[in-house]
């Protein structure tokens, strides 16, 4: 589905994202972990458009797709949330909603689309309402929700779990699965917190310093020594 | 719909007013027309997009001495000429827009102020174009003056259904979502750069041609009237006065703002810029949707 050949991002000396190559299959959930500062985030931005790669290349379905500002990335059918939650603060909640279903990768009915993606998420209820009023959990799903109305193929989701309480988090995830279920849809998976990244992810990768350095099932990785040493320190 | 009818029913009181009406008067009402579509055209960019100019009085100009000199040049129907400076002055915002619009903020704005004066000083010496600083003469045709209010009454009419139609939509929601949050905005697929060219074009080609109908009104356009600084902040003030980013605000700013200069230029006439600078930074310190907001908080003051 989507493939990423060894791409890689330079702040100055610094590599935030070092040659790292991955492979999405279509409806898979895979997860990347990783210590604070690994450069995942940067690498969803280098995926989304957001930031152009120093090298390397991003395929969606075989098409490259690397270099393209984000808008194009997301007519292609790659959507992503940020981990701090950016709505449009002007703009109700279906107004939020409706900018995705409008302007993503599918135009056709859009408040049909903008109304379904608010049902799917749960936040049909606060349709009118400026998203200043809502939960943090309540604006990670309108953050998801916006994502959804764009009709992606692939969905990057950063750290939507991570931050809320307990109950939410679970919610969370069981509406991750949904999501998935429902829009057959392939999700590459930033997060922290590892009950989800456990239940919900098929393979995870790992990220330390910019570079890869695991990859295999939930786990797999965790005992994988390299890993345990990343998140604590080698004795 | 309510709006809708109280729109038309203003605007039929307005067409049937001129034969009542004395000509300072007649001045007034057909300067606030202008205005206020310059005023709505103003807020597309500055309220809708956030991306407030303090260089609008460049389009202004240009399609003002643009349509004079074609109306001087050819025998061509007026409108058409006002329609040219429309055109011209659009795609002169386009030029220095499309590389400063991805500046945002005060960043954007100063460089607005930066074009503004450039165009004005340009122009200002440009005599062939524009002649100098002794300005221009269009020619007095009979008649015509009474022919141009109704002709800036149908084009404010028009404008503000323009302003309707923009908010409602795909330009509008994309435009509002670019203000909320430009980054966030190329997430869901908006191209920021396409939107805000839009508009940009949209506004300048409105203000060029209230531009060149203000030309052909007062028949004697100089640059300094018509590019200076204070001009392009009269827009700024209109919409700020009125509520920056409201649908309609912009029109109940220009109106203020029209009796306001009247009275400050007669009463203070070396007083009057100051002035505007005290009650532009009055508002936003006070209450950020002006009038608008002004009028939002009283109805939720009677709800209560």
């Amino acid at each position: 589905m989507l493939r990423v050949e060894s791409i890689s991002k330079s702040f100055g000396g610094l590599k935030a994202v070092d040659s790292v190559s991955l492979d999405l299959a279509p409806d898979e959930i895979l997860g990347v972990i990783g210590p604070n500062g690994a450069g995942k985030t940067t690498l969803f931005s280098l995926i989304a458009g957001s930031q152009k790669p120093t090298s390397g290349t991003v395929l969606l379905e075989g098409k490259a797709i690397s270099g393209l500002p984000a808008h194009r990335v997301v007519h292609a059918g790659v959507v992503r949330t940020h981990q701090i939650v950016r709505p449009f603060a002007n703009l109700t909640v279906f107004e939020n909603v409706l900018a995705g279903a409008m302007f993503g990768a599918v135009k056709l009915h859009p408040r049909v689309r903008a109304q379904e993606a608010l049902d799917l998420v749960g936040l049909s209820s606060r349709a009118s309402d400026l998203p200043g009023s809502l939960t943090l959990a309540g604006r990670k799903k309108l953050e998801l929700a916006r994502a959804l109305a764009t009709s992606p193929r692939v969905l990057l989701l950063d750290e939507v779990i991570a931050g809320v309480n307990p109950v939410e988090a679970a919610e969370m995830a069981a509406l991750i699965q949904k999501i998935r279920d429902a829009r057959k849809l392939s999700v590459l998976l930033i997060e922290h917190v590892m009950p989800a990244v456990m239940s919900l992810c098929h393979r995870v990768l790992v990220l330390d310093a910019g570079r890869l350095i695991a990859a295999g099932t939930p786990a797999e990785v965790t005992r994988d020594p390299a890993v345990i040493a990343a998140y604590l320190g080698t004795a | 719909m309510k709006g809708a009818i109280a729109g038309l029913v203003a605007l039929a009181v307005l067409a049937a007013l001129p034969p009542l009406l004395s000509t300072y008067t007649h001045n007034l009402l057909t300067l606030t027309f202008l205005f206020v579509s310059t005023a709505l055209a103003w807020n597309w960019l500055g309220g809708f997009a956030g991306q407030v100019s303090f260089g609008h009085a460049a389009m202004f100009g240009l399609g003002g001495f643009t349509a004079a000199r074609l109306i001087l040049a050819a025998a061509m129907p007026i409108p058409f000429a006002w329609l040219c400076g429309g055109l011209l002055a659009g795609a002169y915002a386009l030029v220095w827009g499309h590389p400063t619009l991805r500046l945002r903020g005060p960043y954007f704005s100063i460089a607005t102020i930066g074009v503004g004066e450039a165009t004005r000083l340009v122009l200002t010496y440009w005599d062939r174009f524009t002649g100098g600083s002794s300005g221009l003469s269009l020619p007095m045709i009979a008649g015509q003056k009474r022919l141009l209010y109704w002709e800036t009454l149908a084009f404010l009419a028009l404008v503000a259904g323009g302003t309707w139609l923009i908010r409602r939509t795909r330009l509008g929601l994309a435009l509002l979502a670019i203000r909320g949050d430009v980054e966030a905005a190329g997430d869901v697929g908006i191209s920021p750069t396409f939107y805000q060219d839009a508009v940009l074009f949209l506004s300048g080609a409105v203000t060029g041609i209230a531009g060149a109908m203000y030309a052909s009104y007062f028949s004697f356009i100089e640059p300094n009237d018509m590019l200076g600084f204070d001009r392009s902040i009269s827009f700024v003030l209109m919409a700020v006065i009125g509520g920056v980013g409201t649908m309609y605000g912009p029109i109940l700013g220009a109106i203020v703002f029209v009796l306001l200069r009247q009275f400050l230029i007669g009463s203070y006439p070396q007083l009057y810029l100051g002035l505007y600078g005290a009650l532009l930074i009055a508002v936003i310190l006070f209450e950020p949707l002006g009038l608008t907001g002004l009028y939002r908080r009283a109805v939720r003051h009677a709800a209560r």
